[in-house]
Parts: structure tokens; C-alpha cells; sequence
């Protein structure tokens, strides 16, 4: 019978998160069709569904692990599927399926979902993680010049691998497996990059050698993302390495040095190739050509200040011109866009706060953690999903240059939610290890603990 | 239903979700607290040293599979009955080796034993710095050291 009784602060949280989706489903219908009534609600029944039966295998099979992550996560998939159920069902989607745009998406919660169960549970030794790290660092790589030779091009970048009726963008598993190699290198070298180190007058220079074949597989890595036209997996990559370094080593030279690379890089990249040259001057004066360039920017600008404090109300702004929307990529890329637009400031800044409680809890699984590969897979791992969500956001607003990656759970996309699925699996599997040793130690009678200390 | 009624119910449902997004932020702001809590008093009763070894494998009675060693800055493993951390395993020495807490950092040390001591699956020569998480072996005795 506990097993009713267990994570029961994840319950409690899931409820209102649950009620979400029929409520914003229920405002949408009202709004288009202009009758009061209740519609179609088969959209909020298989979420729900979805996200209580991921909920109840996890409190059946005795997890202890995380308890905010999953209504966290839940909460921005929530406002994910009542905005896309709202915008124009033919803007993606399978056709070979015909489930239109929510259906697919729900398709994938439930892959994702099955997904993240079964890592969370099944991982019970990271040591296939640990042990094979150089093996993942070059699957990652092998995958990313699979993806530049034969990959397809969609808006001028090589992201996608097509077979047959399927598509999918190898970045997002790149992005776990790139995470799990620096973690394993992290770990095993903690000790010698954070101790004594050569000192060039006040500056402490790193360990080099120790180093060094971190940053070459990196430095390739960068290489190929940026050859390839991704910038915003670039800065991704960049900025969770950087979080990482810092993590493991506690200095603040390290993360210095990787702002100053940071600038510089930048500075080369604007010199060098003309799409970067486009995005900063995109960012800079988005009216310098509001109907080419700056488009989607400009679009996207509009979409907020329509919005204002309120928003306009779930399906009652983004209006279309000429029978489509205005703002390109309004369900991938720009949907923080089109949740401005609709649920206004409170709406955005509800947002931000989800991605807070993420990061929150990935730092706490990190500092429960017991050794120092789990403590740099959770710290990567949150740090992934955090930036990625901050990336974009900040690009939607302007506040940084846009660039084209997805807004994880929210976004319209198969890949990213698989991916995003998993790394919660993984977190969920690293706090369940440390909670369970830490029972194994209180189980002890405090006579038993330490018997050695006193054998002398 | 008229036009102006339906205006007033959209809106009210409007700021109803909004409503809803902030209870469900305010309730992870309370479920956070409560969990820092908690964590500070755990960590007070269970957190108190730098590490702890924890035994994966061991032969004989002393120390048995599964217990977990809290272990201070200077740390003797070996058969004899003054070491820190005593073996029952004819394989390790006297003073086999010893661990030490420097700076930020675990050391091991081999003390002349005769079988060894490895770190994960190495035989070492000098002092090497530990990570959390590596593997000890000393004797037929197995040990991870943890935070």
C-alpha cells in the first residue's frame, strides 16, 4: 500500500498543472468558434493521460528520485500543447500519419515520455556512460559530419537527417552525448585541473596538458557546428562546457578565458561569414529591412507589444495576413512569440520561472550527487535545457541575436522532445542513485557506521 | 449568448489560466522551501565529513560488502589491528595504504604493500590524486570513494 503514498509532493504538484490543458483548450474553442461551450477535448485526455500514467509507473516501480522535475517539465509542455493546439493545424505534421500538428506532437510526448521512464528506472549503473566516454565523444562527432555530408537543408542549415517519411536533427542527441563525454573527462581529471597549477606573475595558468585533449575534440566540435550554420547549438555547446569547467574546477580564470574566446570567436565569425554578419545586423536594426532580413524579428516585436501585461487571450491574437501568420516558425523557434502575444507578460514570465525551477533542481541533484561524473552529468544535463530554453527565449525578445533552435518541451518537434525526455530520465536516475545510498547508510545502527574509528 | 457575455466569459477564463500558471509557480516556490528544509537537516546528520569509502567487494568478515566508511583527513588501510580501516584479508599488508585530504583533494599512497594498490583497475607508483566516484582496491578489498 506505500506504494500509493509515494511521491505524493509529485502528485500534488501535477494536479493544477494537469488542469492547464483542458482549461486553455476550452478558452481556445470558445474563442474561435464564438459559442460557449466545451468542444473537443480529446487533445487534454491523452495529455493528461500521458503525463499521470508516466507519473504512476514511476511511484509503482518505488522511484525516489527528483519530485519537481516532472510537473516542471509537465508545466511547459502544458503551455506547449494549448498553443499548439491553437495555431493552424497544417503548419506541421506528418502526412503520412494525418494527426495534424497537435496530434503529432502528442505522439511524441508519449514516446518521450516512455522514454524517460524507462531511463529513469532502468539506469542503475552509469558505468556504460563513464567507462565509454571517448566512444560517445566520437559517436557525437561521427554523427555531426554525418550530418554536414549528407544531411538536408531547411533554412539555410544542414540539420536535418530525412529517411524516408522520417526526419530527425542529430544536434539534440549530440548535445546529450557531448555532455556525457565531458562529464566522464571532468571527472576523472577533477583533482589535478582544480589543484596547483603553473603561475605566470598573478595569473594561474591550467594545467595544459591535462586539458588539451578536451579542447581538441571540443575545438572540432565548435568547428563543424559552426561550419554547418548552427550557431545556436554552437553557443549552447560553448555555454554548458563553460558551466561545466567552472563547476569542476571552482575557477573563475577558466570561465573568463572561454568569455574572452567567446568574444573573439564572435568577432572572427561576424568578419568571416556573411549569415553571421545578417543575424548580428538582423539583431542590431531588425527596421533596417522590416520586410526581408528582419522579418521575423520585427514580427515577433509586434507579437509582444500586442500582448502587453494580460496578453490578448488564448486564441483570440495572432492575426492572420493572407490566410497564414505572420510570424515564420511561430510553433518551433518563435512560439515564446505567440505565448506573449496571447497570455501576455504574466504568461512569459510563468515561463521563465519553470525553467528556474529546472535549473534549481538539476543544481540540487548535482550537489546530492555521490561522485563527480554524476555531480557533472546533472550539472550539464540542466545546464543543457536551461541555456537552450534562455537561448532562444532571449532571442524571441531581441535581447540576444535569434538564432534557430527549439524551446524544450514547448516547441513543435520530435527530436528536441525525445532528447529533452531523456536527459530528465537521466536526471531522475542520478537522484534516485544518491537518495537510495543515503538510505543505505541511515538503515546502519550509528554503532555499526564507524566501528573502525574506534578499533585502535 | 450574447456577444458582450461571451467578451466578459473569455476574459474571465483568460485571467482564470493566468491565475492557475501562478498558483502552480507559487506551489514549486513552497515545494522548494520545504525541500531545502529538509535538505539542510539531512545534510546535518549524514554530511558531516569530507568522503566516505564505500566496500563493493570484500572476503572476509572485516569490513563486510555494503558497509559504508566515513573516513577523516588521515586515513591508514591495512591488516594491522591499528590502522584506521582494518582489513581481514591476507592479501593486504600490514600498512597498506593510506589516504589524505589535501587542499581540495583526496590522495592515496601506497605504503610498500606487497600486493599494490590500484586505483580504477591501475597499479600506482606515486601519491595520485582521487576523484569521487574512483575505484580503491586494496588487498582483495574494493572501495569507491564518495561525498
Amino acid at each position: 500500500m506505500y506504494r500509493l503514498a509515494a511521491r505524493r509532493t509529485e502528485l500534488g504538484l501535477l494536479i493544477p498543472v494537469l488542469l492547464l490543458v483542458p482549461l486553455g483548450v476550452v478558452v481556445t474553442h470558445i474563442a474561435q468558434s464564438g459559442r460557449a461551450e466545451l468542444g473537443p477535448l480529446a487533445v487534454a485526455v491523452v495529455f493528461v493521460g500521458l503525463m499521470l500514467g508516466a507519473h504512476l509507473v514511476l511511484a509503482w516501480s518505488g522511484h525516489r528520485g527528483d519530485e519537481l522535475l516532472l510537473p516542471a517539465v509537465a508545466a511547459m509542455g502544458a503551455l506547449g500543447i494549448v498553443m499548439l493546439n491553437r495555431l493552424p493545424q497544417d503548419l506541421a505534421g506528418n502526412p503520412a500519419f494525418n494527426l495534424g500538428m497537435v496530434g503529432t506532437q502528442l505522439v511524441w510526448f508519449g514516446i518521450g515520455l516512455a522514454a524517460m521512464v524507462v531511463v529513469a528506472i532502468g539506469v542503475r549503473d552509469d558505468g556504460f556512460l563513464r567507462h565509454y566516454k571517448y566512444s560517445w565523444g566520437l559517436l557525437a562527432a561521427a554523427l555531426l559530419v554525418v550530418t554536414l555530408l549528407f544531411g538536408s537543408e531547411v533554412n539555410g542549415a544542414r540539420l536535418w537527417i530525412v529517411i524516408g517519411p522520417f526526419g530527425f536533427q542529430p544536434s539534440e542527441a549530440i548535445k546529450v552525448m557531448l555532455v556525457v563525454f565531458v562529464a566522464g573527462y571532468l571527472a576523472e581529471n577533477r583533482a589535478v585541473l582544480a589543484g596547483a597549477s603553473l603561475r605566470l606573475g598573478p595569473v594561474a595558468l591550467p594545467p595544459i596538458p591535462y586539458l588539451a585533449p578536451m579542447l581538441v575534440v571540443f575545438a572540432a566540435v565548435m568547428l563543424v557546428v559552426v561550419v554547418s550554420r548552427d550557431l545556436g547549438t554552437a553557443l549552447l555547446f560553448f555555454g554548458v562546457f563553460l558551466t561545466m569547467l567552472f563547476v569542476a574546477t571552482g575557477r573563475r580564470t577558466y570561465v573568463l578565458f572561454g568569455a574572452v574566446l567567446f568574444v573573439v570567436g564572435a568577432g572572427v565569425a561576424y568578419l568571416l561569414f556573411p549569415h553571421v554578419h545578417e543575424r548580428i545586423d538582423t539583431w542590431i536594426d531588425p527596421w533596417a529591412d522590416p520586410n526581408g532580413s528582419g522579418y521575423q524579428a520585427v514580427q515577433a516585436i509586434y507579437a509582444f507589444a500586442r500582448g502587453g501585461l494580460l496578453g490578448e487571450g488564448l486564441g483570440q491574437g495572432l492575426p492572420q495576413v493572407d490566410g497564414r501568420l505572420p510570424i515564420p516558425a511561430v510553433h518551433t523557434d518563435m512560439i515564446f512569440a505567440a505565448i506573449g502575444e496571447e497570455l501576455g507578460l504574466l504568461g512569459g514570465v510563468a515561463m521563465l520561472g519553470l525553467v528556474a525551477v529546472i535549473m534549481t533542481r538539476g543544481l540540487r541533484i548535482a550537489v546530492l550527487a555521490r561522485d563527480d561524473f554524476s555531480t557533472m552529468l546533472a550539472t550539464g544535463l540542466a545546464a543543457g535545457l536551461v541555456l537552450q530554453s534562455l537561448i532562444i527565449i532571449g532571442g524571441n525578445l531581441k535581447v540576444v541575436p535569434l538564432t534557430g533552435i527549439t524551446l524544450p518541451f514547448v516547441s513543435y518537434g520530435g527530436s528536441s522532445l525525445l532528447a529533452s525526455f531523456v536527459v530528465v530520465g537521466l536526471l531522475l536516475s542520478i537522484s534516485h542513485r544518491s537518495i537510495e545510498t543515503d538510505q543505505a547508510e541511515s538503515a546502519e545502527s550509528p554503532e555499526s557506521a564507524q566501528p573502525e574509528m574506534h578499533a585502535g | 449568448m450574447t456577444n458582450e457575455l461571451l467578451r466578459l466569459l473569455l476574459l474571465a477564463l483568460q485571467l482564470g489560466f493566468l491565475a492557475l500558471l501562478f498558483v502552480i509557480l507559487y506551489r514549486f516556490a513552497r515545494a522548494l522551501r520545504a525541500d531545502l528544509r529538509q535538505a539542510e537537516a539531512t545534510a546535518a546528520a549524514t554530511r558531516t565529513g569530507m568522503g566516505r569509502l564505500v566496500v563493493l567487494e570484500s572476503p572476509g568478515e572485516e569490513p563486510s560488502v555494503g558497509r559504508v566508511l566515513q573516513i577523516g583527513p588521515i586515513t591508514t588501510l591495512g591488516r594491522d589491528l591499528n590502522s584506521t580501516i582494518y582489513l581481514d584479508d591476507e592479501f593486504a599488508s600490514g600498512t597498506h595504504a593510506a589516504l589524505t585530504f589535501r587542499g581540495r583533494a583526496w590522495y592515496v599512497e601506497d605504503r610498500r604493500s606487497t600486493n599494490g594498490t590500484w586505483v580504477n583497475g591501475h597499479r600506482i607508483q606515486r601519491p595520485v590524486a582521487l576523484s569521487y566516484g574512483d575505484e580503491l582496491v586494496v588487498g582483495r578489498v574494493r572501495f569507491r570513494l564518495e561525498r
